[in-house]
């Protein structure tokens, strides 16, 4: 088994042999990880606590290896939930090893490790107040020094050079550009729908080239001709810029970002200034104002400087191969207002092309009449794109229709 | 490790597949829970091979439905036979049968075309391995779809009536992550992520699936794969690659790792031009000359040292 989850593991069995006798227990305790889990945006909801109660019934609940694997299995549900699941893992049951390490040196004092978990198995869950403290709904952390210092980092702060309040926005001006760019974000998916439901019919006979295939029998059918899909729905990639120098525009096009991945579907979208964060998930299902306002709090360095080529070499390197195919458009919002190396911003243009089906890049600053793509950064990526097109304002936006098909 | 587990564990080893305890043990869990388990991870690591061994070593049938772009249902569940159909009801036209009869007859088991998932819930002895293949290929409507046949394991066919599985089939389906599988999906499967494998899987993994090949040789092997996997390529080589590799090298009656076989084999386990190019001549050699009397305890180090060395010499290519 892997070397992460042994550590995490051990911790779980300490506590697993005590539990076996009180199944009580298991189950709050279980209950409590599930939640924290869910805190962390893990895929954690009563079925999966279910499922992990099941499967602790059919594992040795006393062997570490056993129940991590078996709560792996059940909560995490693709390869980045890992070492969230690690951590929590470590952390959950760290915390109750600790308390019962309290409860057993202040009631055994004389014995022995192998008597006190003997022991500790009739004495039943005095710990159980305690644990309280590390669920997310329990009464606060007080009194655990040891558990403050190692309280789940959420988000690592070295890199938040500056956070924004989006809630200092004018709420009515935020309504207005909202319901624009909502419409512009449905007409542009309904001519995306129009081509879904040629292709359903796809599966369907075609009786015209049918009758006529068949002639050669006589008028007898027996070759059937079917419609084929003939156009695939392009998927979106977005990797929109929230470096300082793109503060105005930046609200703007997530908001498009958002409208668009909450019509389209089939939408992943990315935010960088000096690294690149993936926030589909961000996306997905909350109201605009709260995703902006998650995003802002909990991405790195939002409104910093700008490293194009960076995040785009991180984005080719972890998320390229797995998202990006010759069915993909990819489309950067950016001003190309690079501080970066130019060489570095080439070579991720050049790989980003050869993957995809299509690169657009908008960039606001096109809106104006005497914006030349002079900045370094700017001309290099220019050689690697098929569309380049202006981002300023709704009509900007509307046109964009147009570009969103994979022409082969 | 509880008994079952163990039995899981041997069982697959026994079918040369080196496993690793999570294996077993998400394996060990479907099976108990009744659970599909949905396996991720890169190409060439050995997801689909899972489940053919869970088959064999189940002495069960196992069916294996691709997906890929714009497969249907048709294609997946069951379709009738019309050319058939057709040509019986030409046969019986000019007898004067009962319609309704002659209707029943064409609609019946024999005019029925099985698709893999139709076969997988219709089998009368015992229960199947079902591999439902690079889900993430398909359409979202077809794994809608896929959700409703794996929670009820039944179909209704209108002129038949509804068909449901005497025996559940125990299903494994397979992804590469091209796009994200839906949640729903993903909350009715036990999920297991396969990575490349650590050095030792992969020397047991070369010993027991090449037979004959010498100790030396196949550690170099492995260990030339654990480090080569460090170096950005276009195309990382997984498990299969090794495996090929070895058997080229085991064809040519090599008794270890020399420059000029290397770089003449690399095209069997590197399999794009481009990386090819960039490993070719000094990074090769890099690797090859300092990879002698490295001890096990050592290797880690020598990974990192000698990835650090390539990526630099790679990179100024």
């Amino acid at each position: 088994m892997d070397s992460v989850g042994d550590a995490a593991a051990r911790e779980g069995s300490r506590y697993a042999l005590k539990s076996r006798a009180k199944h009580a227990d298991l189950q709050r305790h279980v209950m409590a990880f599930g939640r924290e889990l869910r805190a962390r945006e893990l895929l954690s909801t009563s079925s999966e606590i279910v499922d992990s109660l099941r499967c602790m019934e059919m594992v040795d609940v006393a062997d570490r290896g056993d129940v991590y694997l078996g709560m792996r299995s059940v909560f995490v549900s693709r390869p980045e939930d890992v070492p969230i699941f690690d951590e929590v893992f470590n952390q959950f049951w760290r915390n109750i090893a600790r308390i019962d390490e309290i409860d057993e040196t202040a009631n055994n004092d004389d014995m022995s490790p192998d008597d006190q978990a003997g022991d500790q198995m009739e004495e039943g869950g005095e710990g159980q107040e305690q644990l309280q403290l590390s669920s997310p709904d329990g009464d606060g952390g007080e009194g655990d020094e040891e558990g403050d210092e190692e309280a789940l980092p959420l988000y690592s702060p070295v890199e938040m050079l500056a956070s924004k309040d989006f809630s200092r926005f004018q709420a009515d001006e935020m309504q207005e550009i909202a319901r624009a760019v909502l419409v512009i974000a449905k007409r542009l998916a309904t001519r995306e729908s129009r081509r879904v439901r040629v292709s359903t019919k796809g599966h369907q006979i075609d009786p015209r080239r049918t009758m006529r295939r068949n002639m050669k029998y006589g008028g007898t059918i027996l070759e059937l001709a079917r419609r084929r899909r003939k156009i695939r729905k392009p998927k979106l990639v977005l990797i929109c810029d929230v470096s300082r120098s793109m503060d105005t525009y930046s609200r703007f096009l997530l908001q498009f970002i958002h409208a668009l991945q909450n019509t389209i579907g089939r939408v992943e979208s990315f935010v960088f200034s000096t690294t690149l964060t993936r926030v589909t998930d961000y996306f997905r299902h909350e109201e605009i104002l709260e995703a902006l306002d998650r995003i802002a709090r909990e991405v790195h360095d939002w409104s910093g400087g700008t490293r194009i080529g960076q995040s785009l070499t991180t984005f080719n390197a972890q998320y390229a191969k797995q998202l990006v195919t010759r069915n993909s458009i990819v489309l950067i919002l950016s001003d190309g207002l690079d501080t970066g190396d130019a060489e570095i911003l080439r070579l991720a243009m050049e790989e980003i092309e050869e993957r995809a089906g299509k690169v657009i890049w908008l960039n606001p600053l096109l809106g104006s009449k005497d914006y030349r793509p002079l900045a370094r950064g700017m001309s290099t990526a220019l050689e690697h794109v098929d569309v380049f097109a202006p981002a300023h304002n709704l009509s900007s936006l509307e046109d964009l229709g147009r570009h969103l098909v994979v022409r082969r | 490790m509880i008994e079952g587990i163990r039995r899981i564990q041997d069982m697959m080893e026994r079918e040369q597949y080196v496993t690793d305890r999570a294996v077993a043990t998400t394996a060990f869990l479907a099976m108990e829970l009744k659970k599909p388990v949905l396996i991720e991870g890169q190409a060439g690591v050995g997801k689909t091979e899972i489940a053919k061994v869970l088959a064999t070593a189940l002495d069960t049938e196992l069916i294996r439905l691709q997906c890929y772009e714009g497969l249907d249902v048709n294609t997946a569940l069951y379709e009738w036979n019309y050319p058939k159909q057709m040509l019986r009801i030409k046969m019986e036209e000019g007898s004067h049968r009962d319609v309704t009869q002659q209707e029943s007859e064409i609609f019946s088991d024999q005019f029925l075309l099985k698709r893999p998932l139709l076969r997988a819930i219709s089998n009368q002895e015992k229960a199947p391995v079902l591999l439902i293949d690079e889900v993430d290929r398909a359409d979202e409507e077809f794994e809608a779809f896929l959700l409703e046949i794996l929670s009820d394991f039944q179909v209704t066919i209108p002129e038949l009536g509804t068909i449901s599985a005497k025996f559940r089939p125990y299903v494994v389906l397979t992804s590469n992550r091209t796009r994200e599988l839906s949640d729903a999906l993903k909350r009715r499967c036990l999920y297991l992520w396969i990575d490349y494998p650590t050095f030792d899987k992969e020397l047991r993994i070369v010993t027991r699936k090449v037979p004959g090949i010498n100790e030396r040789l196949a550690r170099q092997i492995a260990m030339f794969m654990q480090a080569i996997r460090q170096v950005r390529l276009n195309k990382t080589p997984g498990v299969a690659e090794t495996l090929d590799w070895a058997m080229a090298m085991m064809a040519l009656h090599q008794e270890h790792l020399d420059p000029e076989t290397v770089s003449e084999t690399l095209g069997s386990f590197i399999k794009d031009r481009d990386d090819v190019a960039k490993l070719r001549g000094k990074p090769l050699d890099i690797m090859l000359s300092s990879m002698n009397g490295v001890e096990e305890e050592d290797l880690q180090a020598w990974i990192q040292s000698v990835t650090q060395r390539l990526e630099k010499e790679v990179a100024t290519r």
